[in-house]
This record gives structure tokens, C-alpha cells and sequence, in this order.
């Protein structure tokens, strides 16, 4: 297939074990995996075994662009991450982690469409591609810096343009937390892949790139994204990060401390609100940042100091390289523990005072450098309520599955809970395409809210059915779930973001509804490649069967695709999910899918016609024995 | 005006100056709300050059994000362009209608004075073309200005103010 367009055609590998590098070509995965997601999870299934584990030297990290990145198409700033994440609970398994900033992109125009990084370096080093000079350079003088700092040095002394990935000290002392960062705010967070570069003693990752990039049609690409930009106006996604709409008190926080909103690389709507607080630091941020607001307001009331403490939650942790998302739950989860005496008062840690700044600074703390109790907290909830006699009766309430926190209606919403159980990590962060939808209609219509009405007739069109965002029921979810999880393949191998496609509902439009086809569209205009909507929603199932093997592999069956035991009962007032009703749905899931319903295992006919019979192969091999129909 | 250029030992038409500074029309940006996604060099190189290429923008943001900051560093089309009269071409030319100030490529050497003199890195250098490479207005028509998602750029003319 043709890859002169969109694609760079180069796939540059890093041997940091010998500190070589090495460049292939993209083009025997292009058709069948086109980017993202799909070359990296490919890659990792034919090079890494299944008994590697995510420290060892024989993991690889690979970071893979898409045919988009970097193009003019709308919100196509993104890449995606693969590897064996530390983070999923109780074993580690292969997941994605995406990123947004312009790392992404500045990897393309130094002409490459991914990087795979193997092996395991003696002394910390950063990597430093420019075109095609590749340079292994010292990070002694990096060791223990933070992000910040990390990034304003590396500038110096490399390029003032250059794009930075980097880690802080939480991912060189291996915390399961770590993310990797990059400016101030984007992050690879929810997989703790910060610890995988860690563990490879690789501090940081700068890109200068300035190589031009074709595009098969630009007159098309202008024509589309100009469609698209005008179909995703007043996006309701950008409103809730950078607003906080609803939460009346945090909408507050940020109007007040707002330098302005900022963007990814080529994005129309700004989702990041740049925050400077006076006495303490500033930092772009996003939803997930605003994590402390209530415990801090429950501390300080109304006050500067509350502010202060808001702001260092998220700044600290971005400087440490640590993920919010965990610290949101991390806190009540230790509050928890506080009040019932299940752990003992902490020498470094004021658990009596949550909520107030030195708490926050020294949670942070303690948990990047792994000092006292924090050594434990580092290994995630999850992995740290194993060790504490009654900690999963506590910790239940906020980690559904996989040691990923809580996130979504669960409860509330059917189709949420089925999305939660089948996927590998919180699946939420990239399959938006359903709970979108489902989340932002209302009854009574206010300004950035659709009419039920209006929504029961895009989910007809849509999802099939005007039942599928009913949450009283699990009827038609799994037609719902099937659909998100295909098209969240489809916009993670081109690579674009799910807070903009796929385009279900627009606000432009009377009838409120979008244009699923889009992706498929800009797919044509960038590379030439044309393929239908259809034709790249079998795209997106079959990276999603690939995903499936993966997880065959690592020997997941249909008992695993669960919620923890606590979320089929009431609590608190809230809601049980119904578990009779759940496993009904989803055998039906597996039903559509073309899967042995009871094991939750793609069947080799489905393998095989959805263009992998090559991994049916593989999995025969080593002794996975798939039901043939 | 044309003092300073008389005193410079620089040979500007008086009559054209003035009609030129007038009439002037000039991209501006606001760097408090540039949200610094670049869409304004991808559509520049796109419509220039037919490739997607941020090196090879007419326009392009200085950025420092852990603080915030995107400055579009764009061509103010000086009525007094130093670019102009530091040409030792004659490769660089003063539209006499609008006041737009363009580099013909024919004649550009790639001797990169205009870049070094030009107080607002507005002009920069391709090296594939041995070629300096500035803002063109677009014809009058600026697409940096109509596909800036956060309205951070716009068109003024002199004594109209921004529109």
C-alpha cells in the first residue's frame, strides 16, 4: 500500500541496551493496523513474550503516531503508548495509554511514525532525535529533577523547540503512579508507563523535527476540517474541563485564576484552562486536576489558603510525574482508612489534617520518593489494600476493576458498567463516543445539554436503538459498547481525540445530530486510502479482536470481565448494577462479537474474518485452543 | 517619516509612502488568548506550499508552555520595512495598494539579511528553496485569521482598528 502520504514510512528502534538504533518500515502494518494503537499492540505481540514482566529489560515501550498526527485534521495532536502497564491490577498486562501537548507530531516531522524503545540502559540517558541524528546523552546531572525543571534544562542544552517526554522521580524510584509528562501538563497517566521508562533508566525523550509532511489531498483536508471544526463548535467536553460546569464552586476556582485556555496540537476547542495561583505554582489543567477542591473546602472553607492547597495538588504531582486520577480516590480511600483505624498514624503523613497544604505536599511526596508509608501508596490503592487487613472492603468502593480508578455512572448507567468490565484499564479516558451521549442529555434542556428526545433519535441512528441510552435497563448496551469500543480503535490507530470524534452530536445542527463518517473522510484526504465508514469501523474491530488476543494471551477469560463483587450490591444509597442482567448482557456481548460465550475468547472464524488469522495462528501455537466457530 | 528615510540616504517616494501608510493593512495578534495549537502555521504551510510543514510557515508561535505562553510571531507589514531597504537584491517588494510587503523568489539569493534584520522573526528561511519566506496577506484574504479557533488573530488597517 501506498504510505508516501500521512505516513512517514520509518519506524525508528531504540536498543538501549547497546545504545543502537535502527529504522523499518511501517509500511507492512499500514493497511492492516494503520497506527496507533494498532502498529504498537502488533509489534508488541510478535516481539514480547507473555512471561515478560513490565520492569524487565525485555519490555518494550512503543509510542506510535497515526496517518493524521500532525496533519491539519481537527484535534489530531495525539499518540498512543503501549506496553506492559505496572498499574493494572491484580496482574500486568498490555495496555494503551494516550497523550495529547505536541510531542506527537513533532515525532512525525522528525520523520517517524513510531518509536519503540527496548532493553534496559546502564546509566540513566535521554534521548535526543533530531531528523535522523539519534544521540544517547548523559542524565546524570537529571537524576531526581522534576518534570519542570527537567524540561527547561533539557531545553538549553538541546533546542528551545524541542518537544520533551519526560519522567519525574516518582518514575525513577518505580512508582506504579508514575506517568510520563510532557510540557506542563499532558501526561501518559492511567497505565503508569512513567515507571516502564523508568525501569529502562531513560529520564527523557526529546523530539526536534523539521521535515515536511505530504498530505494526499490538502484542498479535501480543508474542505473536511472545516466541517469538522464547524460540527464540533461549542463542544460541551470543552466546556466541562476547562468550567467545571455543575460544579458550581470549582467553575468559581478556575474563572478566578484563568491565564487563558490552551490546546493541543491543532485542536479548535481548548480543553485546558492555564492556572496561575499566587504562592503556588501554575500549571495547565484539566477536570481531573480539581481533585483536592473538596477535601481542601472542607478543610479551609473559603479561603486563599484552600486555593493554594487546590493548586499544589495538581502542580506537585505534575512536577513529581504522579497521576491525579488515582490521587482523587487515594484521598477518600485514606480517609477512609484514617477514620475506621485501619492504618496506624504516620510519622511523615497528617492524616488527621486531609485537606490542608502540607497534606497534599507531603502525600506527594512521600509517595514519588517512596519514602515511609508512601513506598507502599506507591505500588497504587489497589496493590496497597492487599497489604491492609480490611483495605478492599474500603478500597472496593473506588477501583471497579483493574486497579484503575473510579470514573463514570457506573452504577447509574448500564452501558457504562459493560464498557468498565470488558476493557483492560479505565476505559472511559478513550471511549467517550458512548457515555458522551448517554451523560449529556437531560429531561429538561439546558444551554449545552441535548433534549431526550433529540438523543433517543441519534442513539436510534446511531446505535440502532433508542434504548440504548435508557439507563433503567441493559437492554441494547451491548450493541452500544460494541459500537464505542470499535470506534475508540478507530480514532486511536489514526490518530485523533475522543473528547471531538466520533462526531455523534453536534450543537450546530438543528436536529443536534453529527457525522460519523468524518474520520473515514479525513483518513482519504490526508493518505488516499479510501475506505468507508464501514470499512473503518472493521478496521476498529479488528484492533479491538487483536487487543482480545492480547488479552487471551495473558490468560483473561470471561470470569475476569467483571466489576469488583461490591458494585452488584447497594451502598451508600447508591444503586447495585444488577448482576443477573449484567452477565445476560454479556454473553450477548460476546454473542455479537462473534465470541465462544463462555469463555469471552474470539472464535478463530471471527479471527479470521476480520483479517487476523495469523494471531489464531499464533495462539494455536502456544496452545490457546479457540472454538472454530 | 520620509525625514528619517531622507537622512538614512534611502530614496523612498514621498507621495508613495504616504498613500501606503494609509491604506496600510496588517495581521495582529493577541498572544493573552493564543491557546498555542498551531493551527494557524499548519493552514499557512498547507496553503503555501501544499504540504503540512510548521518550518515552513509564514507565521509561527513562540511558546513556552509551562508558563502559558504562545506569542504568534507574525509580519506587522511595516510601512518603514527594514526588510525592504536591507535587501541587497532588490528582492523584496512594497505593494503599492495595500502596503504589502513580499519577497519575490526569483530574485532572493538566500543571503538571510532580511531574516537577521526583521525585529519581529517574521521572516524566516527555507532551505530546500535558498529562499526567505515571509507573510503574503494571502491576497487580502489571511486563512491564519479565519481558522484561529480562540479568535487570537485578526486583521487591522490603519485607522480602522481590528476586524
Amino acid at each position: 500500500m501506498e504510505t508516501g502520504f500521512g505516513w512517514t514510512g520509518k519506524i525508528l528502534r531504540v536498543n538501549l541496551t547497546e545504545h543502537k538504533c535502527s529504522i523499518e518500515s511501517t509500511h507492512s502494518y499500514a493497511e492492516r493496523f494503520i497506527g496507533g494503537i494498532g502498529i504498537g499492540l502488533r509489534i508488541f505481540w510478535d516481539e514480547v513474550s507473555v512471561d515478560v514482566g513490565c520492569f524487565d529489560p525485555e519490555n518494550k515501550l512503543i509510542l506510535a503516531t497515526g496517518p493524521l498526527t500532525g496533519t491539519l485534521a481537527p484535534a489530531s495532536g495525539r499518540f498512543e503508548l503501549i506496553s506492559k502497564s505496572p498499574r493494572t491490577y491484580p496482574k500486568e498486562t498490555v495496555t494503551r495509554s494516550g497523550m495529547g501537548g505536541s510531542w506527537g507530531p513533532e515525532l512525525k516531522y522528525a520523520g517517524y511514525d513510531a518509536l519503540i524503545i527496548e532493553g534496559k540502559s546502564k546509566e540513566w540517558v535521554n534521548l535526543w532525535i533530531c531528523n535522523d541524528r539519534v544521540e544517547f546523552r548523559s542524565a546524570k546531572e537529571y537524576v531526581g529533577q522534576d518534570t519542570y525543571s527537567t524540561q527547561v534544562k533539557l531545553r538549553k542544552e538541546l533546542d528551545p523547540s524541542a518537544k520533551i517526554l519526560c519522567i519525574g522521580p516518582a518514575g525513577e524510584k518505580l512508582s506504579r503512579l508514575a506517568v510520563i509528562l510532557s510540557d506542563s501538563t499532558f501526561a501518559s497517566g492511567r497505565s503508569g508507563f512513567g515507571a516502564v521508562m523508568g525501569s529502562k533508566k531513560l529520564k527523557a525523550i526529546a523530539v526536534r523535527g523539521t521535515k515536511p509532511l505530504k498530505v494526499f489531498d490538502p484542498n479535501r483536508l480543508i474542505d473536511i476540517s472545516t466541517r469538522v471544526r464547524y460540527l464540533s463548535a461549542n463542544n460541551p467536553m470543552q466546556e466541562w474541563t476547562t468550567r467545571v460546569l455543575k460544579i458550581e464552586d470549582q467553575k468559581e476556582f478556575i474563572n478566578k485564576y484563568r491565564k487563558k485556555n490552551t490546546a493541543c496540537f491543532s485542536c479548535p476547542s481548548p480543553c485546558f484552562a492555564h492556572l496561575e495561583v499566587p504562592g503556588a505554582g501554575e500549571s495547565a489543567s484539566h477536570c481531573a486536576n480539581y481533585y483536592y477542591h473538596g477535601a481542601a473546602t472542607k478543610f479551609y472553607g473559603h479561603s486563599m489558603e484552600r486555593d493554594q492547597a487546590v493548586s499544589d495538588s495538581y502542580v506537585l504531582a505534575n512536577r513529581f510525574g504522579l497521576d491525579t486520577f488515582e490521587f482523587r480516590q487515594m484521598i477518600k480511600f485514606l480517609d477512609d482508612l484514617h477514620k475506621k483505624g485501619l492504618i496506624e498514624p504516620q510519622k511523615g503523613l497528617p492524616l488527621d489534617k486531609i485537606g490542608s497544604r502540607e497534606f497534599i505536599q507531603k502525600l506527594l511526596y512521600l509517595v514519588s520518593a517512596r519514602e515511609g508509608i508512601g513506598d507502599i501508596l506507591a505500588e497504587g490503592c489497589a496493590r496497597t489494600a492487599d497489604q491492609i487487613g480490611g483495605g478492599w472492603d474500603v478500597c472496593s468502593k473506588y477501583f471497579p476493576a483493574y486497579g484503575s480508578a473510579d470514573h463514570g455512572a457506573i452504577r447509574k448507567q448500564p452501558g457504562v458498567a459493560l464498557l468498565w468490565a470488558l476493557d483492560s484499564r479505565c476505559p472511559l479516558i478513550d471511549q467517550h463516543a458512548y457515555s458522551r451521549l448517554s451523560s449529556t442529555y437531560q429531561t429538561e434542556p439546558q444551554p449545552f445539554t441535548l433534549s431526550a428526545e433529540r438523543a433517543k433519535s441519534i442513539s436510534k441512528q446511531v446505535f440502532g436503538s433508542d434504548m440504548a441510552i435508557d439507563h433503567t435497563t441493559f437492554n441494547k448496551k451491548p450493541e452500544a459498547v460494541i459500537y464505542a469500543q470499535n470506534r475508540s480503535a478507530v480514532i486511536n490507530i489514526l490518530i485523533v481525540c475522543d473528547w471531538v470524534y466520533p462526531v455523534i452530536q453536534s450543537y450546530a445542527t438543528a436536529d443536534r445530530m453529527g457525522d460519523t463518517s468524518l474520520e473515514s473522510k479525513l483518513l482519504f484526504a490526508v493518505t488516499g486510502h479510501n475506505l468507508t465508514e464501514e470499512e473503518l469501523n472493521t478496521v476498529g474491530e479488528r484492533i479491538w479482536n487483536l487487543g482480545r488476543a492480547m488479552m487471551v494471551r495473558e490468560g483473561r477469560t470471561r470470569d475476569d470481565d467483571t466489576l469488583h463483587e461490591s458494585y452488584f450490591a447497594e451502598r451508600d444509597g447508591e444503586q447495585a448494577v444488577s448482576k443477573t442482567d449484567f452477565e445476560q448482557a454479556k454473553t450477548v456481548y460476546y454473542k455479537l462479537r462473534g465470541w465462544d460465550k463462555s469463555k469471552g475468547w474470539p472464535t478463530s472464524k471471527k479471527l479470521n474474518e476480520v483479517g487476523l488469522s495469523d494471531i489464531a495462528r499464533d495462539l494455536e501455537k502456544e496452545g490457546i485452543n479457540l472454538t472454530s466457530c | 517619516m520620509s525625514d528619517v528615510l531622507k537622512k538614512n540616504g534611502m530614496t523612498a517616494n514621498l507621495e508613495f509612502s504616504e498613500v501606503h501608510f494609509r491604506k496600510r493593512r496588517a495581521l495582529a495578534a493577541d498572544p493573552k488568548i493564543c491557546s498555542g495549537c498551531r493551527t494557524c502555521e499548519l493552514i499557512c504551510s498547507l496553503g503555501h506550499e501544499g504540504f503540512v510543514d510548521p518550518e515552513r510557515a509564514r507565521i509561527f508561535i513562540q511558546s513556552n508552555p509551562l508558563k502559558g505562553s504562545f506569542i504568534p510571531m507574525i509580519c506587522r507589514q511595516c510601512s518603514d520595512a527594514p526588510c525592504y531597504y536591507a535587501c541587497p537584491e532588490s528582492a523584496i517588494e512594497i505593494d503599492q495598494g495595500m502596503g504589502i510587503v513580499t519577497i519575490r523568489g526569483d530574485r532572493c539569493t538566500g543571503c538571510r539579511v532580511c531574516e537577521k534584520i526583521c525585529l519581529y522573526h517574521a521572516i524566516r528561511f527555507d532551505p530546500e528553496k535558498n529562499s526567505a519566506i515571509k507573510c503574503d496577506f494571502c491576497n487580502g484574504d489571511p486563512q491564519c485569521v479565519k481558522w484561529c479557533p480562540v479568535n487570537a488573530l485578526g486583521v487591522v488597517e490603519f485607522g480602522k482598528g481590528v476586524f
